[in-house]
């Protein structure tokens, strides 16, 4: 299992096209940056097909003002839950 | 486990640098290893010894310093990525025929082949990008 990292909203770059293709069926997305935009009810849907696996990172949702307002499919975690999510996946991928 | 980290965006330009840092610091909380950040792109600029940000905004290399002399984490600079980008040691100034010099220990002017080393060497190799 890989984890994905994506700092780019997906109203902003296509690049999450990209890494939802790279994604295999049981790896793990973690939106950072301006990519926890994506965590958005509104943007959410650009990642259904990756439902259940979408982590967004409270650090950045927090410094957008973005806390909260998560869609409810989307887990948060700190940055302790981003190590955490480092340790379980075999690597780590980063899209940007 | 031993973590290694490579860091591709500049400093104060985009988040990369201050995501890379906050990351540092908690894994070496948890009780990991950081045994190295390798600075290479514009991730080079990290490493600028004249760099004098407000000093009411996070001072990104005295962060990086300090992860060294609290932890021995690796500071390695790509020498390719630096030298054109005007980031040169005490030594690469002089054999250039320059007469400041912009990068200093803790960082390491080093080659590409360190960070091979480093993922080889690491459990997980995380990359921070602009």
């Amino acid at each position: 299992m890989n984890l994905h990292t994506l700092n780019r909203s997906p109203a902003d770059s296509r690049v999450y096209q990209q890494t939802l293709q790279a994604m295999g069926h049981d790896d793990q997305l973690l939106l950072i940056e301006d990519g926890v935009q994506g965590a958005l009810p509104q943007l959410v849907r650009y990642f259904e097909d990756v439902e259940g696996r979408v982590y967004a990172l409270k650090e950045d949702l927090e410094a957008r003002g973005l806390l909260g307002l998560c869609a409810d499919n989307v887990h948060v975690v700190d940055v302790d839950g981003f190590i955490e999510l480092t340790e379980q996946a075999d690597k780590t991928i980063t899209w940007y | 486990m031993r973590y290694g980290i490579l860091l591709l965006g500049a400093p104060y330009s985009r988040q990369a640098s201050h995501s890379a840092l906050r990351f540092a610091r908690a894994l070496v909380a948890k009780g990991h290893i950081l045994d190295s950040v390798f600075f290479y792109h514009d991730g080079v600029y990290n490493a600028a010894r004249l760099a004098a940000p407000p000093q009411d905004e996070p001072h990104l290399m005295d962060g990086w310093k300090a992860l060294h002399d609290e932890h021995g984490v690796k500071l390695d600079v790509c020498i390719a990525a630096a030298l054109r980008r005007g980031l040169l040691n005490e030594t690469e100034a002089s054999r250039h025929g320059k007469e400041g010099y912009s990068i200093e220990a803790p960082f390491a002017l080093t080659g590409l082949g360190q960070l091979v080393d480093l993922g080889l060497r690491c459990d997980r190799l995380i990359t921070f990008a602009p």
